[in-house]
């Protein structure tokens, strides 16, 4: 039974032949949800922050948004990466400018430009200026009572990290389930690939006008795929595919039909390999292509989001094929664009309280019962 | 975006795009073009370019110069010439959105511009 009417909703059923399978629509139309997932979504759960390989060196850096915070993600002179607020433990300045993976910083250490606290990259209090240790303005202080600032109370704050292979993980929570528990077999099927191998070759960036989730379950699934994606659909065979689900991960196994140069992919099944981790990140293993791509699914706000989309082949330098392949990929992003974006639209009059999921849509069911999860935890 | 027919992209006042990534903005807001420019440049470094604009403006701007474009537009405007009117007209004489904000920011330190609300300004 469809559900029009907004009393009629329920929250997402355990059983995905319930017609109460999917998200009830105010969950992703409505302006509180979203400041609601910051915290609850993605201040709670480990978030993809970039590649490994483009700070290889120690104290290049890149800075990452996630919600209302700022990070900086930097490789620490002991060679592990790091991440911090991009917050100065004085007085809260903004440290360091926005700064893309794609075209990292470097510097031996973090310095706020207001007053000049300096940190080490482990995030330590280096120094302050001088003005900081003597008391020569204040009439009513002598300069042997100025406090001293301790460095590692004073220090940067740490936000938790963990990788995946080359992949780097923060987690904004206190208190986080691991990565491991997260990723589940997503990790050790990644790890088990030569990702690090492969260099970061470009990265395309578009804006598209509907919630994160509805482009995130688009995703998910691939019912709309056989009238939607005739280009792509052509090498597949759908009824030979699979959508494995686990707990917080979700794969599309994509059969091709005809066999496949190995050579063409980086792991052994003839397939296309889409992975999913909860809440906004794929790794796109496309079966047809040495490299592999991932996706970053960010929400601008409530009716916006980001796709990052980031491509790595053996050469950091597009090769004509590779070109050709990333044209491919665009175009599949775009069919799908128009889609969410119609789907936006409807969802957006308020007409359908609640939709419905069919059976090959499971993926979609397990992301919104997370969704759920997470909303009401 | 990069969805819509092309009849929507002839009638959207300001159109931005980034050629590197093949993407494109349409807005009838002039400042939703630097919003989108600082979304774009924080995660890629690219320059989002003005393709199109048509700012509601009833003079003939004949200033070569920030502070001169800023000084001829202000009387146009309640509270501050948005900051996308003026990277709009500063693209019509060769300078990038990341050009003009950065030379927003200079003449600004200079205290010869000021911004009466964000993302507005105002020449003294």
């Amino acid at each position: 039974m469809t559900r029009w009417d907004d009393s009629r909703t329920q929250n997402v059923s355990d059983d995905i032949t319930d017609d109460t399978n999917a998200l009830p629509a105010k969950y992703f139309t409505e302006e509180e949800i979203f400041e609601m997932e910051k915290d609850k979504v993605f201040g709670q759960y480990w978030i993809y922050a970039g590649h490994a390989n483009t700070i290889s060196e120690p104290g290049q850096f890149f800075t990452r948004t996630i919600g209302d915070r700022q990070l900086i993600i930097v490789r620490g002179e002991d060679g592990e990466v790091k991440a911090f607020d991009n917050v100065c433990a004085h007085r809260g300045s903004k440290m360091v400018e926005d700064t893309p993976m794609t075209d990292p910083g470097e510097g031996s250490r973090i310095q706020c430009p207001y007053h000049l606290w300096t940190y080490d990259l482990d995030g330590k209090l280096r120094s302050t200026p001088k003005s900081f240790e003597e008391a020569s303005l204040n009439p009513d202080l002598e300069d042997e009572e100025v406090q001293e600032f301790d460095c590692e109370t004073n220090g940067l704050n740490d936000v938790h990290v963990d990788t995946i292979g080359p992949l780097i993980f923060v987690n904004l929570s206190d208190d986080p389930l691991s990565l491991a528990e997260q990723a589940g077999v997503m990790k050790d099927r990644l790890e088990a690939l030569p990702l690090e191998e492969y260099e970061h070759a470009t990265r395309i960036v578009s804006e598209v006008e509907c919630n994160w989730k509805v482009f995130a379950s688009n995703y998910s699934e691939c019912d709309h795929c056989q009238a939607n994606h005739q280009d792509w659909i052509e090498g597949i065979a759908l009824d030979e595919s699979e959508l494995e689900v686990n707990d917080y991960h979700w794969v599309l196994h994509y059969t091709h039909e005809a066999d496949v140069d190995d050579e063409l992919r980086i792991h052994d099944e003839q397939e296309a390999q889409f992975h999913y981790l909860w809440p906004n990140f794929t790794v796109n293993m496309y079966g047809t292509a040495d490299g592999y791509g991932t996706y970053i699914i960010d929400p601008i706000d409530t009716d916006r989001f980001q796709l990052i989309a980031d491509y790595y082949f053996q050469d950091g330098e597009l090769s004509e094929e590779e070109q050709e392949f990333v044209r491919t990929s665009r175009q599949l992003q775009e069919e799908d664009f128009e889609l969410v974006e119609r789907q936006w639209e409807g969802y957006k009059t308020g007409a359908l309280a609640q939709a419905q999921l069919g059976p090959n849509e499971h993926t979609v069911h397990r992301f919104h019962q997370l969704a759920q999860e997470a909303y009401d935890s | 975006m990069s969805t819509h027919d092309q009849e929507s992209r002839d009638q959207a006042s300001y159109v931005a795009s980034c050629p590197e990534c093949d993407v494109d903005l349409r807005t009838e807001t002039p400042n939703e073009i630097v919003a989108f420019y600082r979304r774009h440049y924080r995660v890629t470094g690219h320059e989002v370019q003005i393709e199109h604009a048509q700012p509601e403006i009833d003079t003939d701007v004949t200033g070569d110069g920030l502070k001169d474009v800023v000084g001829q537009l202000q009387d146009q405007y309640e509270n501050g010439v948005p900051f996308g009117v003026v990277a709009a007209v500063m693209s019509e004489r060769g300078q990038s959105i990341g050009e003009t904000l950065d030379e927003i920011h200079e003449v600004r330190m200079t205290g010869s511009l000021y911004e009466p609300q964000d993302d507005h300004l105002g020449a003294f």
